[in-house]
């Protein structure tokens, strides 16, 4: 909201510097963001809020000033040049919706020379940022910045039979707007009409039909009260805002309306404007002011200060509220109409402590009385989490939530995506179902700005329909190309590939103590043939990692290896890890037995790993695949994997004898169940 | 029998000067072959010597003698561990060249940043609470004190579900203090951080996608002292300890009275009227805050009169720019790891 010091100065007398008045301003609230000088007037910025339609004119900011100066505001005159003619004579004003329009007043201004304003008009329109149309037109605007009622002025000529009916709007009655635009109506809507046709839309905007020209001669002066919703509701459903439905969608004040008519009639007398005698003002059921009760000991629980009864007074006293002691303690606060936020006590707190000063008001800790639970498990495994993914060298990222029907396609799955019905842009127009595409474009982004390699990962949370539902699960998405490591002058260096990616998911599971994570290789439609595994805990599937299929990473203008996974990790928290024990350190020595065989070349790794995992091998500690390899020394068909087992007992040592017999027992299950052949190693030659 | 002690004392004085004198590997070989060599060797003579003994001397000196062997054995080892280790610092290699550096990650700013929040209200007691980002309206709006057509929802610009009018991306983390409230009887204290959407967009200080946090403290007896104590606090211990800190009347729906928290402008301390930071005025808006509206209070069941609170919310992104002094917000979400990676440090 532009304001003019000039033309506040209309309202109040004003001898502060403009530095004390905007700290003034700020302090009660009416946040100054920008303040300039034009044409030698200060103009201020001044940001106002959607509870306080009162600030949208200068009055308003005067009475708030008034009360935090202890000035009161100047009288105005607004003399009348009036003819013996009667306004109920000249025009019959009807309202047939009066819960929509409670009050409407009117008046005709006859004889006005209709012509460019003069200058003093002009500057102050220019100062509020608006351009000048005519005087007529101009005056109804100059009422409205001066008081935040909006007028309207039809040319009366124009109104068949000399009628303002203010009615519902028919099914499919049309209208065109003074800026020209034709609008379909319908019934909920409020419109001004004449004996044939819509003149206005209701505290919105003007008809062409009506609107008031170099020919116009009389004028009729509209200022009413409409209602908010039903103003904001037509505004909304025609897509329009003007400076009018801004003010009463907000709430205009019910007592104006005489007021602001007299304004426009006074100010129009300057152009040889006559007014005709006798106000019209349709206000059926006069309002109430709003009576409320103010507790003193409720101030000082909320706002945690003493504030005296007479500053408490005064303050209400000096924003036009009436104030009446009912009984020690409590007040009777007569709330003026202009003020149409306060409707609670609170809203009465809250204006002693504007004016009371927030400066004023103590600092305090509040007592803790009870101690909060501690940080979540979820957020405990989070903080592991990236601790040992940075570790591994993975950069931490951030996406929005968002993703396009192109990234949708390219990530196809059966679960069914959240859209959205006005979306930023065609490219956040779904909910996200999976972190890669967001971790994907981060890599392109990155290699086209030389980076070597890119390890990425994020975590966040994706987005899907079930039954009717939307559902949020926390993913982990992880992303792996290129250069590990920067190169140094010592060594040779290594690129990222499926078992580094593999190795860090492997590690992060077990060291989050989620064990046993089962990997198996199965196909995944994002990744590349015969390159993916399915990971799993406790059989419920937690998510895959692989190779990115090449036709998806060149959407992604990617022309290189992408190593990507992602899982389900809401899933996985939500299950209870293995509980971390402390184990003494076994002071009894390990025995080693080192062992090769030659198997099967097509056999899983992983179902070795399980059987001898679920032998139950007594005191092997650990086992471990050091060697694998193939070559001119191994039969067609086979591999030859080396491992080590390492035995060790936790109260005593270990003879070797008995180490030969776990080792034999190894070696024959092996053999037996996955034609294991020994090729060297242990102490038995079979 | 004493002869033979004699020698292995001999030996072992000869051993131990002799291997003060050795200087390559080659040295060391030699003198190795000299005292163990199988053939030749002066041990293998000693055991050999042990033939001319009784069957009861026998045991006592071949003792010895595997003792000496045994000493013999790790004085070589650790002498040629030592050779192995020096031979590495051997001249002509250059020791200033750069080390060997570990491929450490880097955290995102915002995470951590907003892991430095957390931490500092989780010391004044605060816990942490999560909701939906996908919410109804009436936890998004209505519950919070925004009637169905108040002009209030036009200042929160609302992305919505298709095919829902009632589901919408929640536009502030308010709505969880509404879950939080019904879940909880007080004393609440809490704090919720997360993602926030806004049909906004994107440009250097505006984003479909940001992050807040928002806090609730309920109970009773809870003033506006309390709001400007505890906000004052965490300021201090997130930026400075020497920052001004000054609280203003604003409105938001959900909190009344309410204020808008400014502090002073640490670029140029108010003395700038050109600062970019501050444009001049030397004040920052760092957070919305309030007393929990009574309605609110009633919408979940808590006795307005009985019980009182405070809220407050701050735009997590955009605090971290102020503090960093990154002027487009859009970096946060670019992921460039030349960006990313200089938080590394941080
Ligand atoms: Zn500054």
């Amino acid at each position: 909201m532009r304001i003019s010091l000039e033309w506040l100065k209309d309202f109040i007398e004003l001898n502060i510097s403009p530095e004390e008045l905007i700290r003034v301003l700020n302090s009660i609230g009416l946040v100054v963001d920008e303040f300039s000088w034009e044409e030698g007037d200060l103009v201020l910025e001044i940001e106002t809020y959607a509870n306080r339609p009162d600030t949208l004119g200068h009055l308003g900011i005067a009475r708030e000033l008034a009360a935090v100066l202890g000035q009161s505001l100047k009288e105005q005159q607004w003399p009348l040049a009036e003819i013996s003619e009667k306004t109920e004579e000249v025009v019959d004003v009807q309202v047939f919706v009066e819960e929509l329009c409670p009050r409407y007043c009117g008046l005709v201004v006859r004889g006005v020379k209709v012509g460019p304003s003069p200058e003093w008009l002009q500057r102050r329109l220019r100062a509020v940022g608006l351009k000048t149309i005519n005087n007529v037109v101009d005056v109804t605007n100059y009422v409205l910045y001066a008081t935040a009622q909006p007028i309207h002025a039809f040319d009366l000529d124009k109104l068949a039979g000399r009628k303002i009916i203010v009615r519902q709007a028919k099914k499919d009655e049309s209208f065109r707007t003074l800026d020209g635009t034709d609008l379909q109506l319908s019934p909920e809507m409020m419109v001004i009409a004449d004996e044939q046709k819509p003149v206005a839309l209701a505290g919105i905007i003007g008809g062409e039909n009506s609107a008031v020209t170099e020919e116009t001669q009389d004028v009729f002066i509209e200022c009413a009260y409409f209602d908010p919703i039903s103003v904001r509701m037509t505004a909304k459903k025609l897509g329009l805002q003007t400076d009018a439905s801004y003010r009463f969608e907000r709430g205009a004040d019910i007592s104006f309306p005489p007021r602001g008519a007299l304004m426009v009639a006074s100010l129009l007398s300057q152009f040889g404007g006559k007014a005709t005698r006798g106000l019209i003002d349709i206000y059926p059921h006069p309002r109430k002011k709003k009576t409320l009760i103010l507790r003193h000991h409720r101030v000082h629980e909320l706002l945690g200060v003493e504030v005296p009864s007479e500053k408490i007074e005064s303050i209400f006293q000096a924003l036009q509220f009436g104030v009446e002691t009912t009984q020690p303690g409590c007040w009777k606060i007569l709330v003026p109409y202009h003020r149409v936020d306060i409707e609670r006590e609170a809203d009465l707190i809250e204006e002693v402590a504007r004016f009371f000063g927030y400066d004023q008001i103590p600092s305090a800790f509040p007592p803790l009385k009870q101690l909060e639970p501690p940080l979540s498990p979820l957020r405990k495994t989070i903080q592991r989490m990236r601790y040992l993914l940075f570790h591994y060298g993975f950069n931490e990222v951030l996406n929005f939530s968002f993703m396009s029907e192109e990234d949708n396609d390219c990530f196809a799955q059966a679960r069914k995506p959240v859209r959205l019905r006005n979306p930023v842009s065609s490219r956040s127009a779904l909910m996200r179902t999976t972190l890669l595409p967001g971790l994907i474009s981060n890599v392109a982004y990155n290699l086209n700005r030389g980076a070597e390699g890119v390890h990425l990962f994020e975590w966040g949370k994706i987005y899907f329909w079930k039954n009717d539902v939307t559902q949020e699960r926390l993913s982990l998405g992880l992303v792996s190309t290129g250069w590990r490591e920067t190169k140094h002058w010592s060594s040779l260096r290594e690129k990222s590939d499926f078992f580094w990616l593999k190795g860090a998911v492997e590690d992060l599971f077990s060291l989050l103590r989620y064990e046993p994570v089962n990997f198996v290789q199965k196909e995944h439609p994002w990744c590349e043939n015969g390159l993916s595994l399915i990971v799993s805990y406790k059989g419920e599937p937690l998510g895959f990692l692989g190779l990115l299929r090449e036709e998806i990473g060149r959407k992604y203008e990617l022309k290189q290896d992408v190593w990507v996974a992602e899982f389900d990790i809401g899933y996985l928290i939500s299950k209870q890890p293995r509980a971390f024990h402390f184990q003494p350190v076994v002071k009894f020595p390990a025995v080693i037995r080192d062992a090769s065989f030659l198997v099967e070349a097509g056999l899983p790794y992983q179902q070795v790993r399980s059987f001898l995992e679920s032998r139950e091998i007594p005191w092997l500690e650990k086992f471990e695949l050091y060697d694998r390899f193939t070559g001119a020394s191994i039969p067609q068909g086979k591999v030859s994997l080396s491992f080590r087992f390492v035995f060790r007992h936790p109260e005593r040592t270990l003879e070797a004898e008995e180490v030969d017999n776990l080792m034999e027992r190894i070696i024959r299950s092996l053999k037996s169940e996955f034609g294991f052949q020994l090729r060297e190693g242990g102490k038995i030659d079979k | 029998m004493e002869e033979l002690r004699e020698k292995i004392k001999q030996y072992r004085l000869k051993f131990d000067e002799a291997i003060k004198n050795v200087k390559t590997p080659q040295e060391l070989q030699e003198l190795r072959v000299q005292f163990l060599g199988r053939k030749r060797g002066y041990l293998t003579k000693l055991i050999e010597s042990l033939r001319d003994l009784s069957p009861q001397q026998r045991p006592l000196i071949g003792k010895e003698i595997n003792e000496l062997k045994n000493y013999i054995t790790a004085r070589l080892e650790e002498t040629a561990q030592s050779m192995t280790a020096v031979a590495k610092r051997l001249p002509g290699i250059d020791i200033t060249l750069p080390g060997k550096t570990l491929p450490l990650g880097a955290p995102h700013p915002i995470i951590k940043f907003q892991e430095e929040i957390e931490n500092i209200f989780y010391q004044m007691g605060f816990s942490i609470e999560d909701g939906p980002e996908i919410e109804t309206d009436y936890y998004n709006f209505e519950a919070l004190n925004f009637p169905p057509h108040h002009p209030a929802r036009d200042d929160w610009d609302t992305i919505y579900v298709e095919g829902r009018d009632d589901l919408l991306l929640r536009t502030h983390t308010s709505p969880v203090q509404i879950r939080a409230m019904e879940k909880k009887k007080p004393p609440i204290r809490i704090i919720i951080p997360g993602r926030v959407f806004r049909k906004e967009t994107p440009d250097p200080t505006h984003l479909p996608m940001f992050f807040q946090v928002e806090g609730l403290v309920v109970d009773v007896g809870i003033t506006f002292a309390h709001l400007k104590g505890t906000l004052e606090s965490f300021l201090r211990r997130l930026f400075s300890e020497r920052i001004k800190i000054r609280f203003r009347p604003s409105f938001f729906p959900f909190t009344e009275p309410s204020a808008e928290v400014d502090i002073s402008c640490t670029v140029c301390h108010g003395e700038d009227s050109d600062c970019r930071v501050c444009r001049g005025s030397g004040w920052i808006e760092i957070l919305g805050a309030g007393m929990v509206d009574p309605q609110v209070l009633k919408n979940v069941n808590i006795d307005p009169e009985k019980y009182s609170g405070f809220a407050f919310g701050m735009g997590i992104d955009r605090t971290a720019m102020f503090i960093y002094q990154i002027t487009d917000m859009r970096s946060f979400y670019e992921n460039d790891l030349r960006f990313l990676r200089q938080f590394l440090k941080q």
